[in-house]
């Protein structure tokens, strides 16, 4: 009888692991960068790691924050939280996870040795400290409120401190282990990145047994190679592509509402943004939905946030300034500049954001604001706008965290000018107080109203002209099965199915 | 021109002509050119609209009465962004020509002409250019100055400087033997006269062989380097840099990405035959076949 | 003929200073700092500052020059600033993708130009003449992206014959690419034989040949062919650098993981270590094929092989 139940479960578990023997193929615009955590904090990069490492927290797809590696948190005081780890997992070495682990990433990531590029996610930790094998106490600076959307970040992905140490310099490249779904496998540079299946995943079981990212360079290439069904999914489809692909019935197009808010910023420390209605009468005289349908073409709304609706805290009722050019050009006369005047306006060699500054330069034309447009090399651009040396610049943020404290703080706020991310080194004090009080305020209530009053404040001073919420178009094939996309495009493939 | 060789019979010059009269591709292309450089001269009567003015409702319209090319994603007239295009690649393609022209010409006049270690010099200089390809030499320029028509005018310009040394110092080489040279050297003129006035004109016609076809290449690599968004910047209006932002619409509005595209054809198709017509009727082993 | 091929290698190494001065000094051109883009847009002063100084940054630029000089000479190119890799294990990688295309565009450029030039120069000025000319240079004018997308859309979508994209997967990879790229070289190609086989055909020994009968003149055609092939072996080495210009787009196009793309991405993000030894190897191979190309060259031709032997 014994015989007969552990052939009968041999049996059983050789139908279930060769049924689900398949390889799901995505491709996206760029390689990756490195593997490495805190060596790069570009896209590709994150979207790969998301299959290879856990966070101590996870951020689901509609956005909440469920535990991930910690299964538990509490809150010991004001400005310690203790985390509890999940017991019995394992890294891709077969190392077993530790609070320790969780001590040297964190301390990894803060140290200014490592010159992380995420390293401002975690500037509020003060310490890390290990209590046992299992359990760890962060404490912080300051009451930071947003700290689990922080720590859900791929940006904190745990490491295995055996792995990293030993591995050196080539640590992210030759070698990466993860706890995650799918295991590291190879890397060929510009071609591809395969993953396998890691069967004893924590999280749950992981359907496909190999994933391969594809760097795919042409958007039109992309879209041809999901068409042929050479590839089973494309991250970002060019607009068109995606409107010519949503006939197909072959494949399907995941749409998402992305965390990513793109501006154009005036620097109000030089004439005449200075002026409020200098600042009103330009967000009056472009016409945003026509660039929405025409530079976008359907890959965006509207902005009327200075974050996406998707992030928690964003303003949901503030009315757009509407397209009246007449109502600019009083606007201007009051201010002083009935005839316009000169200025510039500054992009990257951003496709859509060169786009956009043609549209803007020959729009404010209409009223006699002669723009200059400057094409920047992204560095230069960067480094220049932090020193102020712009008038109007073209520039996007992305809320990673998906709260509202990362998408305003560093923006909004006047010791974050230049570098940390207030080019248009704009500030108010009721918005400083407001952002001050929310990021420490623990009662969700009293924050979203905090970030509600700061949002109509920036909103009415318009340091910003309010483009877009970006939406990501992905491609599937019609066959292809759970893929549900992530606002903050670190999409999830470790329960797809193909048919 | 020696009076030397005046007196011997049908003159070089006018067997030249003749050949190049004969060679259909040499009169097609040198009309073309024409063309273009009328077009250029005269590209603000001849366009139909401003280049740059936006009408974003009829974005990507298609070829018809009112657009004759159609429109780009800016809803701008497609036929009069290539017409200033046409004037804009010209004007990249003389400019880097000339420089290269100017200081790759001195280079090999002087090499050429004087010999021993400055000629060595000189040419390892040019054997260094010669080793970086062209188009990534230009790239690296373009790239650390910036991105910018003028960057790509000096860039191509100075990848270029390799040909010209090289064709004129060949020239002034098979020049420098002869006897009118060694006989105004013994009479005492100044270097700088014999060269001017006797090395030069001999060895100007390689070198305009090789000042078109140079115009071609400089044309197709302003427009290859504007096309990875290192050249023109918006709006001008470049061949290269429209056909790079019109290639997302390739496939539902290919007018935008493909008559940019048969303008750089066109142009470097006409300039490549002259300079080949041109070649091959300097040719001094050529036999009337 | 050891001798000359001796002295071409000794000759290699004066250029190659001159390409390392060069390479060296139009990065030192470039405005932006390249700690503040390695550490990204939200790194503090002091941290900026401390990787200039871990990096060399802050030393005169001819002890950079010559502290980095000493390393390449050993082979050493430093770690990629985006990813940390070894920047020659990063070239190395990539290198073969490109040399393959290159190769393989220049064989069928090869063995499609050689027979047009030959047929043009058997009928000069003829219609066939004309429009085969016209036929290569065309190909030569026509936009790279262009060429490539429209073969992709023709054999990959339309007939379902060719993958569109990528090097790994077998042979059918590699077809759209090489005919891509190898469309800018054959102008040249056509050219060169035209001319040279013109100028033997007109030469006494094919005249007297022509009137002797069918045998005979099969014979000596196909002598006149191998001489006229000869000089065509020092265009290919030419053609060799202008096809990284067709290759830069071409591996956009293709997905395909060469070179070319690697330059340019690594001269957008400014990773100077990868840009200096991609120029550099690139430069060193170009270095090597002409060199081989003017010791072909030299070989086969009758004429300069008695002068070295």
């Amino acid at each position: 009888m014994k015989r007969i139940l552990v052939l009968l479960v041999a049996f059983g578990l050789l139908l279930s692991s060769s049924a689900l023997a398949y390889t799901i193929t995505v491709a996206q615009g760029a390689d990756a960068v490195s593997l490495d955590p805190h060596r790069t904090n570009d896209q590709p990069s994150a979207r790969v790691m998301r299959q290879i490492y856990d966070t101590l927290v996870v951020q689901q797809e509609d956005l909440q924050l469920v535990p991930g590696l910690a299964e538990s948190w509490t809150q010991l005081d004001e400005l310690t939280w203790q985390f509890r780890l999940r017991g019995g997992v394992t890294f891709h070495n077969g190392e077993p996870l530790r609070a320790s682990d969780v001590k040297f990433t964190l301390d990894r990531l803060r140290d200014p040795a490592t010159a992380a590029p995420a390293a401002f996610l975690v500037t509020f930790i003060d310490d890390v400290t290990v209590v046992d094998d299992l359990t760890v106490n962060i404490t912080t600076k300051a009451p930071f409120v947003p700290m689990l959307s922080h720590l859900a970040h791929t940006a904190t992905s745990i490491l295995n401190e055996k792995a990293v140490t030993a591995a050196g310099e080539d640590y992210g490249t030759r070698v990466v282990v993860g706890t995650g779904p799918f295991k590291f496998v190879l890397w060929e540079t510009a071609s591809r990145i395969v993953l396998e299946r890691n069967p004893d995943w924590w999280g749950g079981e992981v359907l496909p047994s190999q994933v391969v990212f594809r760097p795919i360079p042409e958007g039109t290439v992309r879209a041809i190679e999901l068409e042929t069904g050479a590839i089973d999914i494309s991250y970002g489809l060019e607009p068109l592509d995606a409107r010519r692909l949503e006939a197909d019935p072959n494949i399907r197009i995941a749409k998402v509402e992305t965390l990513a808010t793109h501006y154009i910023g005036f620097n109000v420390q030089k004439p005449p943004f200075n002026d409020v209605r200098v600042r009103r009468a330009i967000n009056h005289a472009i016409d945003v939905d026509t660039i929405v349908e025409v530079i976008y073409r359907g890959q965006a709304v509207r902005a009327t946030a200075p974050i996406s609706p998707r992030v928690f805290g964003a303003h949901p009722g503030l009315e757009p300034f509407e397209y009246n050019p007449e109502l600019a050009r009083q606007l201007l006369a009051e201010a002083g500049h009935p005839a316009g005047f000169t200025t510039s306006i500054w992009t990257n060699n951003n496709p859509i954001r060169m786009q956009i500054a043609e549209v803007v330069q020959a729009q404010l034309g209409e009223l006699g604001i002669d723009v200059k447009i400057q094409v920047l090399e992204w560095g230069t651009y960067l480094a220049d706008t932090a020193a102020g040396l712009h008038d109007m610049f073209i520039l996007g943020w992305v809320s990673v965290t998906a709260d509202a404290d990362y998408g305003l703080y560093s923006l909004f706020h006047s010791t974050q000018f230049g570098n940390p991310g207030n080019r248009t080194f704009w500030s108010h004090p009721r918005v400083d107080e407001l952002l001050d009080l929310g990021r420490a305020e623990s009662d969700p209530e009293l924050r979203l109203a905090y970030y509600l009053e700061a949002q109509e404040i920036i909103h009415s001073e318009a340091p910003w002209l309010f483009l877009v919420v970006t939406t990501e178009q992905n491609g599937l094939r019609a066959n292809i099965e759970g893929f549900v996309p992530h606002p903050a495009g670190h999409h999830r493939l470790y329960n797809l199915v193909r048919n | 021109m020696s009076s030397a060789a005046a007196v011997i019979g049908a003159s070089p010059r006018r067997k030249m002509w003749r050949a190049l009269r004969r060679n259909p591709r040499v009169v097609l292309g040198a009309l073309v050119l024409a063309v273009l450089v009328l077009a250029a001269v005269f590209a603000d009567q001849l366009s139909p609209y401003p280049p740059n003015r936006q009408n974003l409702r009829n974005s990507l319209s298609p070829p018809g009465a009112e657009h004759l090319l159609g429109t780009d994603q800016f809803g701008r007239d497609v036929l009069s962004r290539i017409i200033h295009g046409g004037r804009v690649s010209l004007q990249v393609g003389f400019i880097s020509v000339g420089i290269a022209l100017l200081i790759g010409g001195l280079m090999g006049l002087l090499a050429g002409y004087y010999g021993g270690r400055l000629d060595s010099a000189l040419m390892w200089i040019v054997d260094v250019l010669l080793a970086l390809p062209a188009f990534l030499l230009a790239l690296a320029i373009v790239a650390a100055l910036g991105p910018s028509l003028v960057n790509v005018m000096i860039a191509v310009g100075i990848a270029f400087i390799p040909v010209f040394a090289r064709v004129t110092r060949a020239a002034v080489l098979t020049v420098r033997e002869q006897d009118y040279v060694a006989a105004a050297q013994a009479a005492g003129s100044s270097d700088l006269r014999i060269m001017f006035k006797h090395v030069v004109p001999n060895a100007l016609s390689p070198v305009i062989v090789q000042v078109t076809l140079a115009l071609a290449g400089a044309i197709l690599s302003a427009a290859g380097l504007s096309f990875l968004g290192l050249g023109a910047q918006p709006p001008t209006a470049e061949w290269g840099s429209m056909l790079s932002t019109a290639r997302p619409f390739i496939r539902d509005a290919h007018w935008a990405v493909t008559f940019p595209g048969l303008a750089i054809v066109i142009t470097v198709l006409a300039l490549n035959m002259v300079g080949d017509g041109l070649r091959d009727a300097l040719d001094p082993r050529r036999k009337d076949a | 003929m050891l001798q000359y091929i001796l002295r071409r290698i000794l000759l290699i190494i004066p250029v190659m200073l001159g390409v390392s001065v060069i390479v060296f000094s139009i990065m030192v051109m470039t405005p932006s700092d390249p700690a503040l883009l390695m550490l990204g847009e939200h790194a503090p002063p002091e941290q900026v500052r401390a990787l200039r100084e871990r990096l060399g940054l802050d030393q005169p630029v001819v002890v950079q020059y010559v502290r980095w000089l000493s390393r390449v000479v050993q082979l050493d190119f430093g770690r990629s600033i985006r990813s940390g890799r070894p920047v020659l294990e990063e070239i190395l990688q990539r290198l073969p993708a490109t040399i393959e295309l290159a190769l393989l565009a220049t064989l069928v450029s090869i063995v499609i130009g050689v027979p047009i030039g030959v047929l043009s120069a058997t009928r000069p000025n003829s219609v066939v003449d004309h429009s085969a000319t016209v036929l290569a240079f065309t190909g030569l004018a026509m936009p790279v992206f262009w060429q490539g997308l429209m073969m992709i859309l023709i054999f990959s979508v339309l007939l379902g014959w060719l993958p569109s994209s990528g090097r790994l997967g077998g042979w059918q990879h590699y077809v759209l690419p090489t005919l891509t790229l190898a469309t800018s070289a054959v102008a040249a190609i056509t050219r060169m034989t035209r001319s040279t086989m013109l100028e033997i055909l007109t030469q006494d020994y094919i005249r007297t040949a022509r009137s002797k009968g069918a045998i005979e003149r099969a014979i000596v055609y196909r002598h006149a062919l191998s001489n006229a092939l000869i000089p065509v072996v020092t265009v290919i080495g030419l053609q060799f650098g202008g096809l990284l210009a067709g290759a830069v787009i071409t591996e956009t196009i293709f997905a395909w993981p060469g070179i070319g793309r690697l330059a340019v991405d690594a001269i957008s993000a400014k990773d100077f270590p990868v840009v200096q030894g991609v120029v550099i190897m690139f430069a060193l191979t170009y270095a090597l094929v002409n060199l081989i190309v003017d010791v072909t060259y030299a070989y086969l031709d009758p004429r300069l092989r008695t002068r070295y032997e």
